[in-house]
């Protein structure tokens, strides 16, 4: 379903993704993993389509079409879905109103009706239930006045409404409480099915003890420089990330 | 004919034979003061002399109800009160004015013979004749207007909806339209007031509020300029609070696709004077600007007694070629201390031609009083634009939606439910927003 080749992306004249390589198939989970600054952010953020980032060279294909083609909103209604690492804050844009016009414009792609009211709140509580979200939020502005760990449920929140095919999670699990944890995690795991699939940008293999991912991958230096499966992320929780820096010390 | 001799063999003309020593007296003040050319530190941004007609009619147009009138009459929400004006005339029969106890509405007209010593000791009286050329001019020429009174302790809670129509035909019509407003200790109301050109062709008027907020009364009055295009207007909203007493006003301009040959200018003179303690002002503002439209928001805060207190909330959103003014003054004299006296003025620049001129202006007398302002002039954050659109939402949509949440917070400062409500489907339907 994702297809990433030789992907190079810049940012203010500086190369982030160096021939950055990486296949995800329906319904597979994939983490990454690796020290602050290697370009995990990079990767999940030109996925989505920010325009700041400058693919140089490499292609990208998402359900056998050429992603780097189509704008940001365009993808998101296509079914890619980022989970910011930093969410933003909408003052005066309530989540119900944001949700309304998000789900409506992807219906509007599928050429479908606007959703009705009814349905909508009915969908809209289904999906509260699930990260365990009190409808009051929903009321308040975007992201405005919400704790970290608000904010990240608000992401897995807006991911189950919107159901989307692809779901990147940038370090979701960062800044979470055990119990914030637990209740992002096991969203997480109500949504999967055999056609959607994850990749999981982590830093602390802790997230993955609740989500288990089917392949991990180490990211150095902007690339993938060891895959491997869950047992990885557990050396790696072990030993740090210092034998990674040492076996590729000639990438940075 | 020059424009001096113009304007005072009309006036000269005129017939009215109501507060006959005052009208002079503003007359003489005006024509000392004349039109203001931009060379004039209050004008400098707002070239209003070039763009007014050289030869104004200042004698009232004929009032005839055409079909714009009525049609937008029946568009109207049922307001409970309603009183409607063609080219600044009362007309009676498209007005609802339901017997209230405590509370008088008719024309300025009748007021001045059924309600004499009243109207008399109000009117006129706010206006500072050695300054404000348009007021002036505007007491000497006006002959009819709005009239409103509520007794003592008299809380109404339903808007008086005021409708001023234009619908001239002669291009030269400069229409005069007026409202007083007298609420006494302890009443409450809310006004609405809206101008709307009928007419096809670009009108030209002048525009006096009078307000009197008793003692530990309060008025809330919404000015609503929905169609700037096609219109040259100037308003003037002068209003004294006494103590405890509270005003609050909330002027909204929106310019619609000009029609016409293309005058869009609004100018508005906002000022509230606290003189009794605790007195408490709001002057909110919210102006959309398209296409050659120009905004000007004009606001005085004179903070004359001790312990009050003011908030000015301006927002702007600037399109195309248009312009936006704003220049919000803050007087705190040197009796009002434990003053708190806060302005923000915000401006959207939505194309790379619009602009805005924004100026506060502080001047403190008192030494124990806490005083801010702010102004921003920007785009739309791009974080919030990138974060709906990655949610599937159009950039054109998320642009929108931004504006919406934008220009919102000053609609929620409107206290009449139902005016707040119109204003707000008013607002989607202008950013085309759907929730
Ligand atoms: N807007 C930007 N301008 C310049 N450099 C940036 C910008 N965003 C990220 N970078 C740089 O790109 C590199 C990769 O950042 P990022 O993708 O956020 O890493 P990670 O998510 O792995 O911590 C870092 O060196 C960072 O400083
Ligand atoms: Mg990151």
């Amino acid at each position: 379903m994702l297809s990433i080749k030789n992907l190079n992306v810049g940012i203010a004249e500086k190369q982030i993704l160096k021939d950055f390589n990486l296949e995800i198939k329906p319904g597979e989970i994939h983490a990454i993993m690796g020290p602050n600054g290697t370009g995990k952010s990079t990767l999940a953020s030109t996925l989505a389509g920010k325009e700041d980032y400058e693919v140089l060279t490499g292609e990208v294909s998402f359900n056998g079409k050429n992603l780097l083609e189509m704008s940001a909103d365009e993808r998101a209604r296509e079914g890619v879905f980022l989970a910011f690492q930093y969410p933003v804050e909408i003052p005066g844009v309530s989540t119900t109103n944001f949700m309304k016009a998000a789900v409506n414009a992807k219906r509007k792609h599928q050429g479908l009706e606007p959703m009705d009211a009814k349905d909508f709140l009915k969908l809209m509580k289904e999906k509260l239930a699930l990260v365990e979200m009190n409808k009051e939020f929903t009321s308040r502005s975007i992201n405005e006045g919400f704790s970290g760990g608000e904010k990240k449920r608000n992401e897995i929140f807006q991911m189950a409404m919107l159901e989307p095919t692809l779901c990147l999670l940038d370090e979701t699990d960062s800044g979470l409480d055990i119990d914030a944890l637990r209740i992002v995690a096991n969203g997480v795991n109500q949504l999967k099915n055999k056609d959607r699939s994850f990749l999981i940008i982590t830093h602390y293999q802790r997230l993955l003890n609740y989500i288990v991912p089917d392949y991990v991958h180490v990211m150095y230096g902007g690339k993938i420089v060891k895959s491997g499966g869950k047992e990885l992320a557990l050396k790696l929780e072990e030993q740090g990330y210092d034998w990674i820096k040492e076996e590729n010390s000639e990438l940075v | 004919m020059s424009f001096a001799e113009n304007i005072s063999k009309q006036f000269a003309e005129v017939s009215n034979t109501n507060v006959v020593e005052l009208r002079k007296n503003a007359f003489t003040a005006f024509e000392k003061l004349g039109i203001p050319s931009s060379r004039h530190e209050e004008w400098k941004y707002t070239n209003i002399k070039t763009k007014l007609n050289e030869q104004l009619s200042l004698t009232p147009a004929d009032s005839q109800v055409n079909t714009t009138v009525k049609n937008y009459i029946a568009s109207l929400p049922p307001y409970a009160f309603r009183i409607i004006f063609l080219n600044g005339i009362f007309h009676p029969e498209l007005s609802i004015v339901p017997d209230t106890k405590g509370l008088t509405i008719c024309s300025l007209k009748e007021a001045f013979s059924s309600h004499t010593s009243l109207v008399e000791r109000y009117f006129g009286k706010l206006i500072n004749y050695n300054e404000e050329h348009f007021a002036a001019l505007n007491t000497a020429f006006v002959n009819d207007g709005a009239f409103i009174h509520v007794q003592k302790n008299v809380a109404i809670n339903e808007p008086i909806y005021i409708q001023y129509f234009f619908t001239a035909s002669d291009v030269n019509a400069f229409t005069q339209t007026r409202s007083l407003a007298i609420v006494e200790e302890g009443a409450s109301i809310q006004i609405a007031e809206d101008f709307r050109n009928a007419s096809n062709i670009n009108v030209q008027y002048n525009h006096v509020s009078e307000v009197f907020v008793g003692k530990n009364a309060s008025i809330d009055i919404v000015k609503l300029q929905l169609e700037v295009s096609n219109s040259i207007g100037i308003h003037t909203l002068e209003s004294q609070v006494e103590r405890d007493g509270k005003f609050s006003a909330s002027t909204i301009t929106f310019s619609s696709p000009n029609t016409g040959t293309g005058n869009a200018l609004i100018r508005n003179n906002a000022t509230a004077r606290l003189i009794g303690e605790n007195a408490h002002a709001d002057l909110n503002g919210l102006y959309f600007g398209k296409e050659n439209a120009h905004i000007d928001n004009h606001i005085l805060v004179d903070h004359v007694a001790p312990n009050c207190t003011s908030n000015q909330l301006y927002k702007g959103v600037l399109n195309d070629e248009s312009t936006g003014v704003f220049n919000g003054k803050i007087f705190v004299r040197q009796d009002a201390q434990k003053t708190n006296a806060f302005q923000s003025s915000k401006a959207l620049l939505l194309s790379n031609d619009a602009s805005i001129n924004s100026k506060p202006q502080l001047e403190i007398f008192a030494d124990d009083v806490k005083c801010s302002h702010g102004a921003a002039v920007g785009q739309l954050d791009e974080n919030a634009l990138f974060y709906q659109r990655a949610r599937g939402i159009t950039k054109e949509e998320a642009t929108q939606i931004l504006t919406y949440a934008f220009a919102h917070e000053v609609i929620d400062h409107v206290h009449s439910k139902p005016i707040r409500q119109f204003l707000c489907d008013k607002l989607k339907d202008e950013l085309k927003v759907n929730f």
